[in-house]
């Protein structure tokens, strides 16, 4: 049974997830892709306050992503 | 013949490398520091060279800037494919991060489909062990098919073997054919698009493959290209093959070709690269506190109070001398302030005054070099050591990782004004100087953010900007000196919150603008270098003393000039008889409604004009009309109450930063218009901002 896709936003701290598909267009879809998140991506979510920007480790590299890049990212959670 | 022969052992280096990977520390230690800074052609994107004598070779590095990719989306890619595809260097080192090889491989991987002669080179592997990655170099060697080298920049180590690899390639040519990699299910339209290109092959000088793949990925520079030598059906061709990719898998191309190539790189580096897990560190447990909501912002900001308190507090004895003095220490207050080292410098310069004086006696010449030169100059270089300090803060907070935290941790409250987290960065650059603050907006993704950015950041005060602070407030008795400062930069901070919220909300009623957004890669926290901070430091310092001897040093010798000499050209020891007095009365009236008349108005209206140009000359611009030997002593002359002196001081910081900050800010925008509406904005809001403190002050 598939776990439901869940936005990157929602998940609490020390959660990981996969990258299933990234939502919109334009010059952050691409920075996001050269950054190294791309579906099928693993990422670990290492700061989420619930508000304010998030901190998640994406091979082997924390990068920060405001909350509107994150809800635009489709998670699979693992 | 000699010339002949040197020519040719010249070996050509380009160095790639992704943001955060050390490339400019590794570019300084290759080349020592003899480097040459020019800009890349047309562009105001810095090209730095340099040159190292090596095994009877001369080796001329080129640092190209750091990118993501080669994809010709931002000025600085196409800048570097350009080079490496035009230029053909004889070398390409293309950096990979050893504490993060599956991000930073990206751009090896796309500098290897387009080049052949390249080295891999791994950086910081000093720091690989207390991390627990394990790095089999020599197994990459064999699978890349390219020299791949581990250095430090920090220790040294390994930069004696990749001096030897590069003089190795140079010679040999490296792989004979780019990498291939499998991209799988996209094959078939890659081989349909090479098959159009092949037929063509004489027209096309870069390499097929990776034309065919960069087409399908989406590339305008090439599309533009291959419509100039094959015709717009061919590309038409291609565009088609393009969207049936899009048709087929329903998804875009190029996130297909980057998730295939990341995925080549997950494989290449299976077995190669070995993470034994060590837990997190203490000091990234420190850095945590940082995202925190409300103690981040907290902690970002006082980390920053202390480090302008403390470079205050050296160089200039503000605000030790005045807590000393309130305790009830006066002596100590006043030997803090004379021994701080702006006292001594000043000390130094009005010896050398005197001692000049003794020997030339009273003449023209001797007024030229002693009011002019020395009055000018050294009133300006006292501050010398504060612009070291404020640079050693800088960098320290920039190389050790600290900058980015803080740019995440205030995000959310920038956004309050319209901009995100990336205009941290520059904003705090603008603390010393706005030139490259402006330039380094670049980083900033959002256009319309970087443009709102550009147009405000000249309300930061900069080191010129403050050394006429302090040196206004050296003018007022200690503690209300203190409280001209902190509201000098209060009222700064509100011009330019506000100017950026009003900005933000004209773009928002266009419909120009989405939420402000965070994407910012944050590199590990590590011990600052002290070679790095050393290089920062020397550069700004280098900066600063060009324009003394340069631009501050000739505006001293016009503005002598200008107050020295009447209208027919007459020398004169009365300053109000003056060129510059007849030309500062013209904006007198200006200043009337604080209060200013006859010879105060016009002399503070001079310095404001010298001071469009740099900030630095008010003061000498005032020391020199008046005679006195310091900004204190001049506007003690000049009889200013307290109040208008804080409305200049207000006035000083917001309007117009100076002539460079103007032309890069022209430069970056191209635009006229930006331009000189920034300047109205600048000059109102200034005018605006010093009456108002003078009523308010009236009040008080």
């Amino acid at each position: 049974m598939q776990k439901p896709l869940l936005t990157l936003d929602t998940l609490p701290p020390g959660s990981n997830a996969k990258i299933v598909s990234i939502s919109g267009s334009g010059g952050w879809v691409y920075r996001l892709y050269q950054m190294g998140l791309t579906p099928g991506t693993i990422v670990t979510v290492i700061v989420n306050y619930g508000a304010g920007p998030l901190v998640v480790r994406v091979r082997g590299v924390d990068i920060s992503l405001g909350r509107g890049i994150a809800r635009r990212i489709i998670v699979e959670p693992l | 013949m000699e010339n002949n022969d040197t020519a040719k052992k010249e070996i050509v280096v380009g160095v790639a490398g992704q943001p955060n990977v050390g490339k400019s520390t590794l570019f300084n230690v290759l080349t020592g520091r003899r480097v040459h800074v020019a800009n890349w052609p047309g562009v105001t994107v810095e090209k730095h060279e340099g040159i190292r004598e090596y095994m009877g070779y001369r080796l001329r590095f080129i640092d190209l800037p750091g990118i993501y990719g080669f994809s010709a989306t931002t000025i600085e890619e196409k800048i570097a494919r350009r080079f490496i595809l035009e230029e053909k260097p004889d070398v390409l080192l293309v950096l990979v991060d050893s504490i993060n090889p599956e991000r930073t491989m990206y751009l090896a991987i796309q500098a290897l489909e387009m080049y052949t002669r390249v080295i891999i080179v791994f950086t910081k592997i000093d720091e690989t062990h207390a991390r627990g990655i394990h790095i089999n170099y020599e197994a990459l060697n064999r699978r890349l098919g390219v020299p791949v080298v581990a250095v430090s920049s920090a220790t040294g180590q390994g930069i004696n073997e990749l001096l030897d690899k590069i003089v190795e390639v140079a010679s040999s040519g490296g792989r004979r054919k780019p990498l291939r990699i499998d991209y799988g299910e996209l094959e078939p339209f890659i081989l349909s698009v090479e098959q159009v290109l092949e037929k063509n092959d004489s027209k096309i000088k870069y390499p097929i493959r990776w034309v065919s793949i960069r087409l399908l990925e989406g590339d305008r520079e090439l599309e533009e290209y291959v419509r100039r030598m094959l015709g717009e059906k061919v590309l038409i061709d291609i565009l088609k093959t393009r969207e049936e990719i899009r048709r087929i898998f329903h998804r875009s191309p190029e996130e297909l070709f980057a998730q295939k190539r990341f995925e080549y790189i997950e494989k290449l580096l299976r077995g190669v690269v070995v993470r034994v897990h060590v837990g997190i560190t203490r000091r990234e447990r420190i850095t945590r506190y940082f995202y925190h909501p409300w103690l981040g912002p907290f902690l970002s900001i006082f980390t920053l109070i202390i480090v302008f308190l403390v470079a205050f507090s050296i160089n200039t004895g503000f605000p030790l001398n005045v807590i000393l003095a309130d305790l009830g220490y006066p002596g100590l207050a006043e030997a803090v302030e004379n021994y701080s080292l702006g006292g001594l410098i000043e000390a130094g310069f009005n010896a050398l005054s005197n001692y000049l004086y003794s020997i030339m006696g009273e003449s023209i010449i001797s007024s030229l070099v002693i009011n002019g030169i020395i009055g000018g100059v050294g009133a300006v270089a006292v501050f010398l050591p504060l612009i070291m300090m404020v640079a050693f803060f800088l960098a320290v907070l920039e190389d050790s990782g600290l900058s980015p935290r803080i740019a995440v941790s205030l995000h959310n409250w920038l956004t309050r004004i319209g901009v995100s987290g990336h205009a941290v960065f520059p904003m705090l650059l603008g603390f010393g100087c706005n030139v490259p603050a402006v330039m380094s907006t670049r980083a900033v993704p959002d256009p319309r953010e970087r443009i709102r950015l550009i147009m405000t950041i000249p309300f930061i005060p900069c080191q010129a900007r403050l050394v006429v602070i302090l040196a206004f407030a050296s003018a007022l008795s200690g503690l209300s000196g203190a409280l001209l400062i902190l509201y000098g930069y209060v009222a700064a901070f509100i011009a330019f919150s506000l100017v950026n919220r009003s900005l933000y909300w004209i773009d928002k009623k266009r419909g120009r603008v989405s939420e402000p957004e965070l994407l910012l890669e944050l590199p590990p926290i590590h011990k600052p270098i002290p070679r790095v901070v050393w290089w920062h430091v020397w550069d700004s310092t280098k900066h600063f003393l060009k324009k003394a001897g340069t631009i501050i040093f000739l505006l001293s010798i016009l503005i002598w000039f200008l107050t020295s000499y009447t209208p027919s050209l007459t020398y004169t020891g009365d300053p109000s008889q003056t060129i510059g007095a007849y030309l500062a009365r013209l904006f007198a009236p200006f200043l009337y409604p604080i209060g200013l008349r006859g010879d105060q108005a016009w002399i503070i209206a001079f310095a404001l004009i010298i001071g469009f140009v740099a900030k630095e000359s008010v003061i000498s611009a005032l020391t020199i009309t008046t005679g006195a030997d310091t900004a204190r002593d001049a506007l003690r002359l000049l009889k200013l109450t307290d109040v208008q002196i804080a409305s200049i001081t207000v006035f000083m910081i917001l309007y117009v930063p100076c002539m460079a900050t103007l032309a890069v800010m022209l430069s970056e925008t191209r635009s006229w218009k930006i331009v000189l509406a920034s300047i109205g904005i600048m000059l109102s809001i200034a005018y605006v901002g010093m009456l108002f403190t003078y009523m308010i002050g009236l009040l008080l």
